[in-house]
């Protein structure tokens, strides 16, 4: 512990104050009671008989005084161990790593840089702030500015999905012969290796600041032996770790669901531990990601693409006879196949039962009628039919009419290229047209196709052409088909109308029809090919759409680390789509390198206020020692009332009172009406809010429908009984601590019968990583972990929120815009392990309209926000108290709206 | 339309405070049995006070003939005068009375014994108010009650007795504390008493204000606030207390000896009958 010092000293000053307290404290008695009496006219001129000391006895004096310097003493903030932070004089240069490795303790960072800037503008010194990983400033000269100016633009700052960009800062440093002082919030990572802290030690003194954060991260995905591979690197630490990886795709139905949670220990001495999802192959196919819980950043998400899907691909053919595997049909497609996707075979009609991504009909000609048809309602609702031509295909050519399974009408008979009595030699292909999948792949020599199936000439041809013949004859064709497609290779699947099957180039083609993709990892080939961002990872490792991000190259991609130019996300080119991860499979984490003789120091504020809130809650305890000590002077203790007064204040002070009463009086008050309630969450701004919220909703509840509430109540989910409660409303705040496992136990109780969560992040996802305030879904997903929510959906039409009192389309708070989630309907879910488990009543709803505001009233009854602007915003409110009113309704009748649709029927029975 | 709503708004004002103290009243009231009181003279009145012979310019009228009948000479009926005497009540609403209900005893008392003499046909007055003419009757009456119940309370710490203006009045009645400052309060009832006739001084106290059941650091104030009085230990004053009171009361007992009064001390929280009885009798017997 190093010496003690006071970061306001100039308060200390008030200490000077304490021998005028002495003298005055001394010389005032303690004040009479009043006392309101007629008979005081009778009263005047007696002189008192006897005199109560009017000296303060100086025990009590030396306490008050106690109290008095240690309230003084706290607001002086002292502070241990900070004794070169603010010192020094001279520019400065405060410097923030700002990669995915800032994410998890975000707020603390910016935090410790605001009060940093705010510190250094009361020192008046010139300031440079500089996120490492945004744009270094242009221009030559170090922009100096005041401390202050900067704080605007660290609140603004999210971090980025990307490692910190230190190289470019020492590029940048090197134009720049200023000398200063460095602050450098670090995330403690060496990232590319640039040693970035020698230049600045060089440059005047450096303070390296950090977290104790315990950093995990995620390589890519891998797959093998059939399951999934998520293996976590950390950095060393003293203590086994236990971590816990949560695999994310969507359900059949669409709603993005935990697929499976694995957990871990990551030893202490080891730096990567790996954990195997062992899911069917149906279920991995679904994962889109996976998450690294308890880190909240980029790094800790990897994403998954087609990478990882192993395909169900079904080989439908004729086989050959037995022991002359290498002309058989379909030999080639199996060895290229067998590696990368899960291989079915058999006839058609089984192949199609078992839904199957792809089938690959190989030389099949004629179809069965009822399996046509079939195969055709497969292609269109998503199926991909890859087809081989053959003898039986050729033999089966009906020149007259299309074939829906065919891409291209042919021509009958085909054509033989190179033969004994022909002039023309077997053809080798061109280069590949550049709306081909294949367009890119290198085109070997070697490949000569001898035989094939010719597409009758038509003005679509050259649109539905993916590989040319170098005479320009079609080779491939493909047509979509709803949302599936068909595809045809002219040539056969072995090696008797062309030598293609044996090609390397046979095999990437087909891995280009995504039939199969590698399977070992996002192959991006450093050529030319754009590829398309079709969603992205934010910083704190959410994934957004992608918004207005140009297209880059596969070289880009390949061969360079994810930044600014090409962020961490979903890429799409063609059908194929890959993830780019922040980390891939050969990053580890390796502790920042720092010259000899500096460490990582902690952030300053932390350690500030705790010695600050020690002081005053001793204050405090000194005055309520006070209260007691007084009341004993006077004479007040022996009074019964006055004794149980100041036991009150005693336990106020330190005890929480004895419960057991009020809860008895808040249940009974809780059953004999309706009351809603509201969680307390810490801070006392959105508890008010939450509070008026209920209160004005109850007003509207009361003017417009027969429900009338009583006041609301404020609930601690903590040690509260929930059951009394019809309805919570739950606004999502980051002060709310993690839940106990008790409370856990209870909230799920209360979900399973009956109860009802409104959780309200009031964000309307906005704001997402500006500064240190809003990040309420992250909070949200925290809290809500360990609880049995069921699959969520955002509203369908016709719900019966949707008409429970009110016909409304959308629900808006504050706020408008963000989905309004609720249970699926239970006739949707094909899982039924979480089935109708309240009747179809959605047990949570999940919101981001701040609705409590929006319901908000005063005590004159006027709105206490302001909701939107002129004639809309006065709409937007009364829907917002629509929706309020439609959902005590869905609270307090449940699904009995939607049963009233039967009522006609009924009504018709009943007539009978 | 306006009148309509002046009528109700006066209408629920009426039904509003009045009855409670007036219901009360005028069942305490209603404890009381009176009798006419004649005026041991002949005057207009009901009952019978003597025959007298008739002399020119007797009204033809006034004669009672069938006494006549009986004798020669023709006599005339005299009843008994019955006149109306004016009764002035003062009743105390300094900010004093507004102790534990004081106020509200002596409204009682004042209005119960003014329909107690409305029913007797007596004059009453209550100076200084609404009703401060002396009249009779029924609407008088209603006036007294709103009087008494408009319950606005005077802003001085201790109430003096009015000036009665040009108001003569036989009899009075002073409900009060008395406990105002000595050199305010007998001047005024001096001054008061050269007009009031005859009549009783009711002291309406408190219990508190007689036993002084105080202790401890007390800053004491008067009602108003006007006067106040700190002492160290409320306790050590109480012998000095209970002396001043008994002076006081002393004091007020020989006032009302020296002027022909009469003078009685009503606690706030006892039993009104018996104050109301004992006001009646004095009333009524100098009547």
């Amino acid at each position: 512990m190093g010496a003690l010092q006071f970061l306001a000293p100039w308060v200390l000053l008030g200490l000077l104050v304490l021998p005028i307290l002495w003298w005055l404290l001394r010389a005032t008695p303690p004040a009479p009671t009043a006392l309101r009496f007629p008979g005081v006219g009778l009263l005047l001129g007696l002189q008192d008989a006897e005199k109560m000391p009017d000296r303060t006895p100086i025990w009590l004096l030396i306490l008050r005084l106690l109290a008095v310097a240690a309230a003084i003493v706290a607001f002086a903030k002292p502070v241990v161990n900070i004794e070169n932070q603010l010192q020094g004089q001279g520019p400065l240069l405060v410097l923030m790593d700002g990669g995915w490795a800032s994410a998890p303790d975000w707020v603390a960072r910016i935090t410790a840089v605001e009060n940093l800037l705010e510190t250094m503008s009361r020192a008046g010194r010139p300031t440079v702030f500089i996120s490492l990983a945004q744009p270094l400033p242009a221009g030559n000269e170090m922009p100096f500015r005041d401390a202050r100016d900067w704080v605007g633009h660290v609140q603004a700052l999210a971090p980025q999905p990307w490692a910190p960009e230190r190289a470019n800062m020492l590029d940048w440093l090197q134009g720049k012969p200023d000398s200063f002082e460095t602050y450098w919030l670090s995330d403690g990572l060496a990232h590319d290796g640039t040693d970035l802290a020698t230049e600045l030690a060089a440059r005047g003194p450096l303070h390296v600041l950090g977290t104790d954060h315990a950093l995990q991260a995620l390589q890519p995905l891998t797959l093998e032996d059939g399951n999934l591979l998520a293996r976590v690197i950390a950095l060393p630490g003293t203590t086994d770790r236990k971590i816990t990886v949560s695999a994310i795709g969507k359900s059949p139905d669409g709603a993005e669901v935990t697929l499976a949670v694995v957990q871990g220990i990551l030893p202490a001495s080891e730096t990567t531990a790996s954990l195997v999802f062992e899911l069917p192959l149906e279920l991995r196919n679904r994962v889109e990601r996976v998450i690294l819980r308890g880190q909240n950043s980029a790094g800790a998400v990897t994403l998954a693409a087609d990478g990882l899907r192993r395909r169900k691909v079904a080989l439908v053919g004729v086989e050959g006879q037995e022991g002359a595997s290498l002309i058989l049909p379909m030999h080639y497609l199996r060895k290229a196949l067998e590696p990368s996707v899960a291989l079915i075979e058999g006839d058609l009609s089984a192949m199609l039962l078992s839904a199957p991504d792809v089938i690959i009909l190989s030389d099949v000609g004629t179809l069965a009628q009822g399996s046509r048809a079939q195969l055709l309602e497969w292609v269109k609702s998503g199926g991909l039919l890859v087809r081989f031509a053959g003898p039986k295909l050729a033999a089966s050519i009906n020149t007259m009419q299309d074939d829906p399974l065919l891409p291209v009408r042919l021509r009958a008979g085909g054509r033989t290229l190179g033969g004994a009595l022909s002039w023309e030699t077997p053809k080798e292909l061109q280069e590949f047209p550049e709306n081909s999948p294949f367009f890119g792949l290198p085109i070997t020599n070697d490949v000569q196709v001898r035989t094939q199936v010719i597409a009758e000439p038509a003005p679509y041809l050259t649109d539905r052409t993916l590989a040319l013949l170098e005479d320009g004859t079609p080779l491939v064709t493909q047509i979509h088909s709803g949302n599936g497609r068909v595809v045809l290779f002219h040539t056969t699947a072995n090696a008797e109308w062309s030598n293609l099957p044996l090609s390397g180039l046979f095999v990437q083609m087909l891995e280009r029809l995504s039939i199969s993709a590698s399977g070992v990892s996002d192959k991006i080939e450093p050529d030319a090919r754009m590829w398309t961002p079709t969603q992205v990872l934010d910083g704190f490792g959410v994934l957004h759409t992608a918004k207005s991000i140009p297209p880059v190259s596969g070289e880009r991609l390949s061969t360079m680390p994810v930044g600014a130019d090409a962020p961490a996300g979903i890429y799409q080119s063609g059908d194929q789509r890959v993830a780019v991860n922040v980390l891939t499979s050969e990053d580890g984490l390796t502790a920042l390198n720092l010259p000899l003789g500096y460490t990582i120091e902690p952030l300053i504020d932390t350690q500030m206020q705790a010695y600050m809130a020690w002081l005053l809650l001793l204050a405090l305890g000194l005055l309520m020692m006070d209260i007691l000590a007084t009341l004993w002077i006077s004479g007040k203790l022996s009074n019964r009332g006055a004794l149980r007064a100041a036991s009150l204040c005693l336990l106020l002070g330190w005890m929480p009172v004895d419960k057991a009463q009020a809860e008895d009086t808040a249940a009974i008050r809780a059953t004999a009406q309706t009351v809603f309630a509201y969680v307390l969450t810490g801070d006392a701004a959105i508890d008010r809010t939450s509070a008026a919220g209920l209160l004005g909703l109850s007003a509207v509840l009361h003017n417009r429908t027969s429900v009338e509430p009583a006041a609301p109540v404020a609930i601690d989910i903590e040690t509260d009984e929930l059951t009394f409660y019809p309805f919570l409303y739950w606004p999502v705040s980051e002060h709310q601590a993690d839940l106990s496992p008790a409370a856990i136990l209870r909230i799920n109780r209360y979900l399973a019968h009956g109860g009802m969560i409104l959780f309200d992040t009031r964000d309307a996802h906005l704001g997402r990583g500006s500064g240190n305030s809003s990040l309420n879904g992250p909070v949200l997903q925290r809290l809500t972990a360990n609880l049995d929510i069921p699959l969520l959906a955002p509203v369908a039409k016709g719900h019966v929120i949707t008409r429970a009192f009110y016909l409304l389309k959308d629900f808006p708070g504050r706020w408008f815009g963000p989905p309004l989630w609720v249970e699926i309907p239970s006739h949707i879910t094909t899982e039924q392990n979480f089935g109708s488990t309240n009747d179809g009543v959605t047990p949570v709803m999940i919101g981001a309209n701040d609705w409590a505001a929006a319901w908000a009233i005063n005590d004159l009854g006027q709105p206490m926000f302001p909701v939107g602007r002129g004639l809309s915003g006065k709409r937007q409110r009364e829907m917002a108290r629509r929706f309020g009113i439609n959902l005590v309704m869905y609270v307090l009748t449940g699904n009995y709206k939607s049963d009233q649709v039967h009522i006609p029927a009924l009504l018709e029975r009943l007539g009978e | 339309m306006n009148t309509s709503a002046h009528l109700r708004r006066d209408a629920e004002a009426l039904t509003g405070a009045l009855p409670a103290l007036f219901a009360v009243a005028d069942r305490l009231a209603a404890n009381v049995h009176i009798g006419v009181h004649g005026r041991k003279h002949a005057g207009t009145g009901e009952s019978f006070w003597q025959y007298r012979q008739a002399m020119p310019g007797d009204e033809l009228a006034r004669v009672d003939w069938r006494r006549s009948a009986r004798s020669d000479t023709v006599y005339i009926r005299e009843q008994e005068l019955e006149s109306a005497h004016t009764v002035a009540i003062w009743c105390d609403n300094a900010q004093s009375m507004a102790y534990m209900g004081k106020n509200m005893r002596a409204r009682l008392l004042a209005l119960a014994l003014s329909i107690l003499l409305s029913n007797a046909g007596e004059r009453i007055a209550l100076p200084g108010t609404i009703a401060g003419m002396p009249r009779m009757g029924t609407a008088h009456l209603h006036r007294i009650t709103q009087a008494l119940s408009a319950a606005v309370i005077d802003p001085v710490d201790y109430g003096h007795a009015p000036g009665f203006g040009n108001i003569k009045a036989a009899r009075s009645v002073f409900l009060s504390d008395f406990l105002g400052p000595e050199k305010t309060v007998f001047p005024a009832l001096k001054a008061a008493a050269a007009r009031a006739g005859t009549g009783c001084l009711v002291q309406i106290i408190d219990k508190t204000e007689e036993d002084f059941p105080f202790d401890g650091r007390i800053k004491f104030e008067s009602m108003g606030g006007g006067i106040s009085f700190e002492t160290h230990r409320a306790k050590a004053l109480k012998e000095a207390y209970h002396e001043r009171f008994a002076a006081r009361s002393a004091a007020l007992a020989d006032f009302a000896r020296e002027h022909g009064w009469h003078y009685q001390k009503h606690h706030a929280d006892g039993r009104p009958q018996a104050a109301l009885l004992w006001l009646y009798q004095v009333i009524g017997q100098q009547a």
